[in-house]
């Protein structure tokens, strides 16, 4: 084995070792009595779910109690799998690494904040999962994580799906002409700029990746002389999505842009591919079925900014009727805390059923981030990230009770307490919160809009 | 007419100044007479040789820089100056982990703008791991002078910069010039979570993803080295990359990374670089370190915990006058007091920080870089009453510090053969009233005169009425009026300033015996900073120091303006 080879492969142990490191807290709870919606396998009244060892272990009636395990009694309550929220911001120190177009090789695992109260409050609304995301300044931006909403834990390691799929964020449209060739007057500054950007990185990322094919392979010559490629941990990355390691969640609005990731993608051979926000996906709802793209919108939020006035609160419904895996997300620290009712918006517009309008915030959005055979449904043998409900949660009238990852009840309103938080600033006056928190609009473009002064759009 | 003639008077001041000077300061030194020998003998004295060993009524002798003899009924060279330690303690000279003692700060320029923020000149990213602290030394710079008065005699100290300033090194708080100071250099490639201004990286995604690949670059670049450097022909020639290179050291395991990691998820961010990228790792600066102590403990990496800790709350003096505020004030606010306390737990976990890694058994030093030098012996009193035991102080303060940067052999103790880096104070160090007498470093002699604590005999100093001040800084001096009204028991004041427009309101002055102290806010160029200012008050002069935020300490000077 060539040193190279050596130096990466210790890289890699190194980090395998990591993720052994991080030791998560799993749980063994018994829910009694409840009317158990597996979104899956159908609804089932009086029914108790076990959970062993952080996994749901039996689904049945009148289930004998084990020994030493906590029971909680749903009667009269719903018992649903935890909300997954594909799209947010939450638990990150950072969002926008906005400097450049490209910046594949940053990863907001990197920068995970445990400590955030926001995670809590998803929790308060039966949040168990979320893909905390790089924000949309770039047309192709850093690497994000799955993050399981394990609050009380005081290390961003803790808070890690491990073994989730690698996801990487892509945007397209306004934002990154806005803030690359406003901002700073480089490419892109129009769509086709867009367009121009993810080829070339893709291009070079071929070639970096056939460079190093024919080193490889040369090197096992004998007797063989010459100089490795340089390494760039971008084209590393970037190299991941077109060997299918990685899955690109492209943030877009407009079918005509849509339709050109696809023709991109196609070209390159990169099949594994989720559409955010895609308000206009309802126009192309068929292509992207064709395709195997995914779709996660939002229930019904729209005309913040020009490229966001075409679009319709069916949008969820149509893609969901054209076979797309669609989910509802909620780009926002708020929104994230009802996503039952933006689910249930799509029973009035658009007559989905239960278990569709549920899946668009279950099974879907595991699904997009490749985690479906974990989440997303109450089932035998998955990890137990369970929300209970005083009522249906698709009415509108429905109160999320206690919410359970790994079989830990990490939210239960009737011990929620004053002060959350797990660290305190010994240097902050104390001041007392006020209820409005100004926190009316989304994050994607958190740190990008500052940077660059130009604060005339959401989104 | 008037500016312009004032203008040129000043411009011929300086020049008059300016060339004068050096020549004055160099005749003046040639007068200065050295000590008559290089050998000292403290007699007589508690030594505390370390943490655990201490020896009464020892005589400790020190010979050119160098300890020669430690023990009870030593022979008093004929040719040593002899301090008589009668009811002194001596330990050895204090080490400061990591700071800029002594370090001239850059200074800021107005630079063009980076045409490309995603593609910035490293220098401009911060990444200047090639830099060497060396050639920013000063000895001459008061900081030095501030610390070794509280009984530190060696820093590991590091360049300015972004996320890569450059090589530490460790440095004697003495001698006459930067070379003189260095005792070792290279010891640590310096880092932080810095990031670059609106140009890549400018957050902490950035900082993370670039570390990694300059790393990796590294390591490529240098296991190709080594390929052509053991057979040449037929290979192309490797291009030289001094930024690259500063990791060789670091990837051979002959140099640590020093990061600045205060906050819980800086520690752990480092720990995550060490762990992805396998080099040696001391975390300094530690602030937030206790619920990272297995990471810690597994990782084997190295500490040294932050001497600054949170002000605690202070209890609200009772003013009688106020009667009506104060009824105000006592409206209950359960919700506020919740908070309150749950605040002052918190201060107390930072103060108690040295006693949890104690307990985990992970030894630490101490660093000194955020820390208020007035403010040290009292944080470490802190420490104390939070369970430190003050031979456990004393161990992070030198023995082990010492055995942190690998230089036990030569630092940390009073041993035979080691460098003469002595404390010698009245009082145990850790005592509330004790007074450091006399620092040795590398034998240099510097001595403290007895802070006198004048007996009030019930009558007070009266600081009241108009000062003039001026303070020195490197923009020159600064002058202006300080103005003190005398309420009740306490001190009200207003100040003036070349950096600000008007008077400016004192936020806080107090009066304990003759040390007068006083704060207030300046707002310069949009941004607030916070000075502080020190003094001893002699009838009517005052003299001390004053530390302006970030920007460093100014000696300052007043007299109190004749009563009109």
């Amino acid at each position: 084995m060539n040193t190279m080879k050596k130096i990466f492969n210790s890289f890699a142990l190194l980090a395998l070792v990591t993720f052994a490191h991080a030791q998560v807290e799993r749980g063994n709870l018994l829910i009694k009595n409840g009317t158990v919606l597996t979104v899956t396998k159908g609804t089932f009244e009086n029914t108790d779910v076990l959970v062993k060892d952080g996994k749901i272990s039996q689904i049945g009636k009148n289930i004998a109690v084990p020994a030493g395990v906590k029971i909680i009694d749903a009667t009269g309550q719903f018992v649903m799998p935890g909300i997954i929220d594909a799209h947010s911001h939450a638990g990150l120190d950072a969002i926008n690494e906005a400097t450049s177009p490209v910046t594949a090789e940053v990863f907001t695992g990197d920068v995970l904040n445990p400590f955030q109260v926001t995670l809590y409050r998803a929790l308060g609304g039966g949040v168990t999962t979320i893909h905390a995301m790089h924000g949309s300044a770039n047309a192709i931006g850093g690497q994000c994580e799955t993050i399981k909403l394990r609050y009380g834990v005081k290390d961003g390691d803790g808070l890690r799906m491990e073994g989730a799929p690698r996801t990487i964020k892509f945007a397209l449209g306004e934002n990154p002409t806005r803030v690359h060739g406003g901002g700073s007057s480089i490419v892109p500054r129009t769509r086709m700029g867009v367009e121009f950007v993810i080829r070339e990185s893709f291009s070079k990322a071929k070639e970096y990746m056939e460079a190093w094919d024919k080193y490889n392979k040369a090197k096992t010559q004998k007797g063989f002389r010459g100089t490795p490629p340089a390494y760039n941990l971008r084209l590393e990355t970037l190299a991941e999505i077109l060997k299918g390691n990685i899955i690109i969640h492209c943030h877009s609005y407009r079918a005509d842009e849509i339709n050109m990731l696809l023709n991109v993608c196609k070209d390159f051979g990169v099949k594994r591919l989720v559409f955010q926000h895609v308000n206009e996906g309802f126009k192309v709802a068929p292509e992207l079925a064709k395709f195997g793209a995914m779709a996660s919108v939002f229930a019904d939020w729209w005309a913040y900014k020009f490229e966001v006035y075409y679009s319709t609160a069916y949008n969820a419904a149509i893609l969901t009727r054209n076979g797309v895996v669609t989910s509802i997300n909620s780009d926002d620290a708020e929104l994230m805390r009802h996503l039952y009712h933006e689910a249930a918006k799509t029973q009035k517009y658009g007559n989905l059923s239960d278990d569709e309008a549920l899946a668009l915030i279950t099974l879907n959005p595991a699904k997009q981030l490749g985690i479906d055979s974990r989440v997303g449904s109450l089932e035998v043998g998955k990890e137990a990230d369970i929300a209970i409900f005083n009522s249906h949660p698709l009415s509108s009238y429905t109160v999320p009770m206690i919410t359970v990852v790994d079989g830990v009840v990490r939210f239960d309103r009737e011990k929620d307490a004053d002060d959350v938080r797990l660290y305190v600033d010994p240097t902050q006056a104390v001041d007392i919160a006020t209820i409005q928190g100004g926190e009316q609009e989304d994050h994607c473009m958190d740190g990008a809009e500052d940077a660059f002064g130009k604060l005339f759009g959401l989104n | 007419m008037k500016s312009i003639y004032l203008k040129h008077l000043f411009t011929a001041m300086v020049l008059v100044l300016g060339l004068g000077m050096p020549t004055l300061l160099r005749a003046q030194e040639e007068r200065t007479l050295g000590p008559v020998s290089g050998t000292y003998a403290i007699t007589n004295v508690t030594v505390i040789q370390a943490p655990g060993r201490k020896l009464d009524m020892g005589t400790v002798v020190i010979k050119n820089g160098i300890i020669t003899a430690v023990g009870k009924g030593i022979a008093v060279p004929p040719e040593a100056i002899v301090i008589k330690g009668d009811s002194l303690f001596v330990y050895a000279g204090f080490i400061d982990g990591l700071s800029r003692t002594g370090v001239i700060k850059p200074k800021e320029e107005t630079k063009e703008k980076v045409k490309d923020p995603g593609n910035p000149p490293p220098d401009r990213a911060g990444i200047t791991p090639q830099n060497d602290v060396r050639n920013s030394l000063s000895p001459a710079d008061k900081t030095v002078e501030d610390l070794r008065a509280l009984g530190f005699t060696t820093a590991q100290v590091v360049p300015y910069g972004g996320m890569l300033p450059g090589n530490a090194a460790v440095v004697s708080l003495g001698g006459k010039s930067a070379d003189e100071m260095v005792l070792a250099s290279k010891t640590a490639l310096y880092s932080e979570f810095t990031t670059a201004d609106r140009i890549y990286p400018a957050t902490v995604l950035g900082v993370m993803a670039k570390y990694r690949e300059l790393y990796r670059q590294a390591a490529q670049a240098k296991s190709y080295e080594s390929l052509y450097a053991s057979n040449r022909a037929g290979l192309e020639r490797p291009s030289p990359d001094r930024i690259l290179e500063a990791f060789y050291p670091v990837i051979d395991k002959r140099e640590p990374v020093l990061f600045k990691a205060e906050k819980i998820l800086d520690v752990q961010r480092a720990i995550t670089l060490q762990t992805d990228l396998g080099f040696s790792l001391i975390a300094a600066n530690v602030k937030e370190g206790w619920d990272v102590l297995p990471k810690i403990k597994s990782g084997n990496v190295k500490v040294f915990l932050s001497l600054d800790l949170p002000d605690e709350k202070k209890e609200e003096k009772k003013d009688d006058k106020k009667d009506v505020k104060k009824e105000e004030k006592a409206k209950p606010d359960p919700e506020k007091d919740k908070l309150e306390k749950r605040k002052a737990e918190f201060v107390t976990l930072y103060a108690a920080q040295p006693t949890a890694f104690q307990k985990a058994g992970v030894p630490f030093g101490f660093s000194t870089l955020t820390a208020k030098t007035k403010d040290i012996p009292a944080n470490l009193r802190r420490m104390i009453k939070e369970g430190l035991t003050e031979d456990q102080a004393l161990a992070a303060l030198t023995t082990n510090a010492a055995q942190i940067l690998g230089m036990s052999d030569r630092l940390g103790s009073i041993d035979n053969g080691k460098i003469a880096n002595l404390v010698i104070t009245r009082k145990s160090y850790f005592d509330e009233k004790a007074q450091v007498r006399y620092v040795f470093v590398d034998g240099v002699a510097y001595k403290y005169d007895a802070k006198e604590v004048k007996k009030t005999d019930g009558k007070k100093i009266d600081v009241s009425g108009t000062w003039s001040y001026s303070t020195e800084t490197p923009q020159g001096a600064n002058t202006g009026k300080l103005k003190l009204k005398k309420q009740g028991d306490n001190y009200t004041g207003t100040i003036t300033s070349q950096y600000a427009d008007k008077e400016v309101e004192l936020k806080t002055v107090s009066l304990d015996n003759n040390q007068l102290t006083f704060s207030y806010s300046l707002q310069v160029e949009g941004s607030t900073i916070n000075v502080e200012t020190a003094v001893t008050v002699e009838a009517d002069t005052f003299e001390g120091s004053v530390t302006a935020g970030q920007y460093g300490n100014f000696p300052t000077k007043g007299t109190k303006d004749p009563n009109r």
